[in-house]
């Protein structure tokens, strides 16, 4: 049942619910940028020459598609960390433990990444040939080519999914507690802890993630907006 | 016309699906330097092949391509490093069916990238350039635009503007006019006229045969990959050799 003083006790724990949507968007800002790194790298690894780079990265991406997020993090996590004892254990921000943190953002990274780099990759392929041809013709160079000319259209075509990534991120981001991430479905965890009440305190948490993925979505909406503007300029 | 040779294509062949289609089966022809050399021919003759062959956006099957002195078709350059052929592309201009303009960036944009990027010129002298290349094709007021913003034969005069920003030494069109509405081809063709006027060596791929027999001093006729005849306007239009030419000619003309 949920109750006013049900609220009010869970708020005395506001400092908890802060310090998780601090982790929650910090995890999930780094997840985006090293996802799309690695994705860039995958997406090209994937349309390159080298049949063995094409192999890898065609492995890794399926891979990464077909097994659930929850297993992927405790891999990450239990097995290529084995627990906590190779990282410091020093806290980010004074309160993040980065032996969790840490491995939270590699494992949501090599995950999103996977996704990205097909979204990338679908962007980059959509570009017609002959702007690629005409940017060489010019002499510039492949990666030149790539930086100026692909890229620029390819990430106005894909801006929407790629929107559409980041907030599924700070969503998935919430399996991270599991292994003892204090994003804020850890501060809904300790809320239950000190108060044995459970219910506000995942009311709480709904809002806080709605408050999160419902602006970023309609940020990059406008930025969207504004950026196929000036094509009909 | 001088003898320099600017260009000595040795045998070039370019095969798909292994040998099943020759594109190009042993081409052999010099380009010298101030040519405007026509190149004509049934579809499918290979004649884009070999025009996008000489800047190697087809890497060929086998042949050569000396261009200024060195063989690109080769893996090393003459200093025994690797060839790098983003320089040699740097004075080949090529200028589309589709004129490829990069529609994210103005006309200005479009035609200082490459002179900034590969050339380290600075974007003040590279702007200041572009808009002289545009007041000469009628174009300057349009240099903040974007290319959707032009008409086809607008889109067509910066392509052919934004190759010789990067101020080539030969430039190579694949059929320039075929996909404009026919009252704009004139406009087109007037500043490709224009450049040979200037000196400029061309190899052109084209259906118009007025233009070639006008403004080309050589003309090529391809079929079937191969260079079935080759000679001076007069010699192909009005004393054609081979009868596939005859055929050709009885066609298009
Ligand atoms: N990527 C490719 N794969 C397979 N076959 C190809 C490819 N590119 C060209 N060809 C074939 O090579 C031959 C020569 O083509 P090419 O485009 O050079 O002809 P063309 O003379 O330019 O014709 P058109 O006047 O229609 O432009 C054609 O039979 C064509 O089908
Ligand atoms: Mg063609």
């Amino acid at each position: 049942m949920l109750t006013v003083q049900g609220f009010q006790k869970a708020l005395e724990y506001w400092k908890l619910f802060l310090q998780g949507v601090v982790c929650t968007v910090s995890l999930s800002a780094l997840t985006v940028i090293f996802g799309f790194i690695l994705a860039l790298i995958l997406a090209i690894c994937r349309m390159g020459r080298s049949r063995i780079l094409k192999a890898i990265a065609t492995v890794y991406v399926e891979l990464f598609r077909a097994t659930p997020m929850v297993v992927q993090i405790f891999v990450i996590f239990y097995v290529v960390f084995d627990g906590v004892k190779v990282l410091p254990g020093f806290k980010l921000f004074g309160f993040i433990r980065f032996d969790r943190f840490f491995p939270a953002v590699v494992a949501l990274s090599l995950n999103s990444g996977a996704y990205l780099s097909e979204i990338i990759r679908s962007g980059i392929q959509s570009i017609d040939i002959g702007q690629t041809e005409a940017s060489r013709s010019l002499g510039l160079s492949s990666v030149k080519t790539m930086r100026f000319v692909i890229l620029p259209q390819a990430i106005k075509n894909i801006l929407p999914a790629i929107a559409n990534e980041f907030v599924t991120i700070i969503k998935e981001s919430a399996i991270c507690y599991t292994i003892g991430v204090q994003d804020i479905m850890s501060a809904v965890n300790a809320v239950k802890g000190a108060t044995y009440r459970m219910a506000e305190a995942l009311i709480i948490a709904t809002v806080l993630y709605f408050c999160l993925t419902y602006p970023t979505s309609k940020v990059i909406a406008h930025f969207e907006r504004k950026m196929s503007a000036g094509d009909k300029r | 016309m001088t003898n320099d040779k600017l260009i000595q294509v040795k045998d070039l062949k370019k095969y798909y699906k292994g040998e099943r289609i020759k594109a190009l089966d042993g081409v052999t022809v010099d380009i010298n330097r101030g040519d405007v050399m026509v190149v004509i021919g049934p579809s499918g003759s290979g004649k884009s092949t070999f025009l996008r062959s000489l800047n190697l956006l087809e890497v060929p099957t086998a042949g050569s391509i000396i261009f200024e002195g060195v063989d690109i078709t080769q893996k090393k350059g003459p200093d025994g490093k690797k060839l790098d052929i983003d320089l040699h592309r740097q004075k080949m201009g090529m200028v589309f069916q589709h004129f490829n303009l990069f529609p994210h960036m103005t006309i200005l944009q479009n035609m200082t990238l490459a002179p900034v990027q590969v050339k380290n010129v600075p974007q003040a002298e590279a702007e200041k350039k572009a808009l002289e290349l545009l007041e000469r094709v009628g174009l300057k007021d349009r240099a903040d635009a974007y290319p959707i913003q032009l008409s086809g034969g607008q889109k067509q005069r910066v392509a052919i503007v934004r190759a010789l920003a990067m101020e080539p030494d030969v430039m190579l069109f694949d059929e320039p006019t075929s996909a404009l509405d026919p009252e704009m081809v004139g406009e087109v063709l007037d500043v490709m006229r224009e450049l040979a006027r200037e000196g400029m060596t061309m190899v052109v791929v084209t259906h118009e045969m007025g233009f070639a027999r006008e403004v080309g001093n050589r003309v090529l006729f391809m079929a079937d990959g191969k260079l079935l005849e080759e000679g001076s306007p007069d010699a192909i239009f009005n004393h054609p050799q081979n009868p596939r030419l005859q055929d050709f000619l009885s066609k298009v003309l």
